[in-house]
């Protein structure tokens, strides 16, 4: 029991090193899930989990300034406790988001004051021209919010899996039925969120082809996104900017016709 | 242009900047935002990423090493994975300010500052947008069904292009220095891809609604075995109908700056008010 709660806590550690990695998606539920299946004993529920919460978590993902809720400690807690009680995905989400938002406030309380401060402490070396502590300050930041992480986690299993057991045991099934529901709409947001960003109007009518394209041809995605290529080739001439150099005059007379 | 590994790239104007040393800012910029705070965000991610070779720069120089770190200490945010064309520019600049006495230092934070708001503009429709939606689509569509292929494909289709991208940046962003965006921009190259880009996505987006949106209503007309079932009737207007009008409230919502925390809870009261009454089918 405390080993697997230390290595989910790994987990959550190895997650959040994800921003030391290149902000490299390591931190999110379709790549922690399987490691959780794997602790637990039950890859294959971790897969279709993490896939869940994936989606339903598409849109909790920090855009600018955007501090989205914590997908790491909600998708490990929320992966874990719906492996150890055998409800799976639908279960799942019902327990990471309470606990992705609890885990939020958490974090701000490090990203509005903790690091703030050890920013100063940076200055601080800088003033001295010390290149290495600055550094070093800059790398003990992100590990102490990992160390934060596996504590959350770490503790959040070895108390909470025998009384979360109980917990899901009494929940109605109403709520339950309910809020698988909410798991199949809240992937919208997600797309939403994603669509508000790149969507203008040029576009908009490719959003309605590859809708259609799976409402009624039933393309999978990857046939969508290679048919969007084909698309792209077909109608954008990518070459206009070696025309333009190889042939001044030609693009000088299209000026004129404005 | 002719650079080799080991000697300056821009040795012909006191540059001291060799290839490796972009290559060690590359590594550098991987925990760009492992830092980040509210205050002044990735400021100590990119002090991190440009760091050494600012030493180098003003190895002779001490008070000039204060100063320069003093600079890259200000704010910075930006989509982390372009952020090495950023520090290749600085780097640029920063040689410049050493090796010319009237060389105004505040321009470098000037330059970043106009930096960072365009190329968040493309990094985040771009990667965020638009990658980051296929690598998801590709993923979960696997892995749902308990595909293991599911999570690794996920992690290559992100990562393979935002490494190589990453890369080219560091390189790239100390060549051409600060013309480059302008030099993109101003042949019409930029515009074409990001049209690209948005059409590409916004396909995926289509697709990805319909396959994986998914509300169902549970209401009947009628009882017992004549009763009409309300899906088959929808699924006759057009299918997926219930998870297009889905997204579409969410991104009306969202146009209207919807606090999207509260849209999450209130996704999940509404579902359980549609299991209690048996609107939509869980």
């Amino acid at each position: 029991m405390m080993l697997k709660a230390f290595l989910l806590g790994c987990i959550a550690f190895l997650g959040k090193c994800d921003l030391a990695t290149g902000t490299n998606q390591l931190q999110r539920p379709i790549i922690l899930g399987p490691l959780v299946g794997l602790v637990l004993g039950d890859l294959d529920a971790g897969i279709k989990i993490g896939a869940t919460l994936e989606l339903a978590f598409l849109g909790s993902y920090s855009v600018g300034a955007f501090i989205p809720p914590n997908v790491i400690v909600g998708g490990v807690l929320g992966t874990a406790f719906a492996i150890v009680t055998g409800k799976g995905p639908a279960v799942a989400f019902t327990m990471a988001f309470p606990i992705a938002l609890l885990a939020v406030a958490i974090d701000n309380i490090f990203f509005s004051l903790v690091r703030p401060l050890l920013g100063k402490v940076a200055d601080n070396y800088a003033e001295k021209g010390n290149v290495h502590m600055v550094s070093v300050i800059h790398m003990a930041t992100g590990f102490l919010t990992c160390t934060v992480l596996f504590l959350m986690v770490f503790i959040g299993f070895s108390v909470g899996s025998d009384a979360m057991k109980k917990f899901v045991e009494a929940i109605p099934a109403v709520i339950t039925n309910g809020l698988t529901i909410a798991t199949g709409l809240l992937p919208g947001i997600g797309f939403a969120m994603l669509a508000q960003m790149i969507m203008n109007k040029k576009v908009v009518p490719f959003f309605f082809l590859g809708f259609v394209l799976s409402a009624y041809f039933k393309l999978p995605v990857v046939g969508i996104a290679l048919l969007g290529l084909i698309i792209i080739f077909t109608t954008i001439d990518f070459t206009g900017k070696k025309t333009q150099l190889a042939t001044d005059v030609v693009e000088e007379d299209d000026d004129d016709d404005f | 242009m002719t650079s080799k590994v080991g000697t300056p790239i821009n040795a012909e104007n006191g540059g001291v900047i060799t290839e490796k040393d972009l290559v060690r800012m590359f590594w550098r910029s991987l925990p760009m935002e492992f830092s980040w705070h509210y205050e002044r965000q990735m400021h100590m991610g990119f002090e991190f990423m440009v760091g050494p070779a600012l030493k180098k720069i003003y190895k002779d120089d001490p008070e000039g090493l204060k100063e320069a770190l003093h600079r890259n200490l200000e704010f910075f945010n930006c989509t982390a994975h372009v952020t090495p064309f950023i520090g290749g520019i600085t780097l640029a600049m920063e040689e410049m300010n050493r090796a010319n006495d009237d060389f105004d230092a505040s321009s470098i934070n000037a330059v970043k500052a106009a930096l960072m708001g365009p190329l968040s503009g493309i990094g985040d429709s771009l990667i965020l947008g638009t990658l980051r939606v296929l690598a998801v689509g590709i993923g979960t569509s696997l892995a749902i069904k308990g595909n293991i292929l599911g999570p690794i494909l996920f992690f290559l289709i992100f990562n393979i292009p935002t490494f190589i991208l990453r890369y080219v940046c560091a390189i790239k962003g100390y060549e051409l220095g600060a013309n480059y965006l302008e030099k993109v921009q101003a042949s019409g190259l930029m515009e074409k891809f990001m049209l690209a880009a948005a059409i590409l996505g916004v396909m995926v987006i289509g697709g990805m609604t319909n396959e994986l949106v998914v509300a169902k209503t549970a209401l009947k007309i009628g009882s017992g075995k004549s009763a009409t079932q309300i899906q088959s009737v929808l699924d006759g207007i057009m299918p997926g109908l219930l998870p297009l009008a889905a997204t579409a409230i969410y991104y009306k919502l969202l146009q209207k700056k919807t606090n999207v925390i509260l849209m999450i809870i209130g996704t999940a009261i509404f579902g359980i008010i549609c299991a209690q009454f048996g609107i939509l089918a869980a």
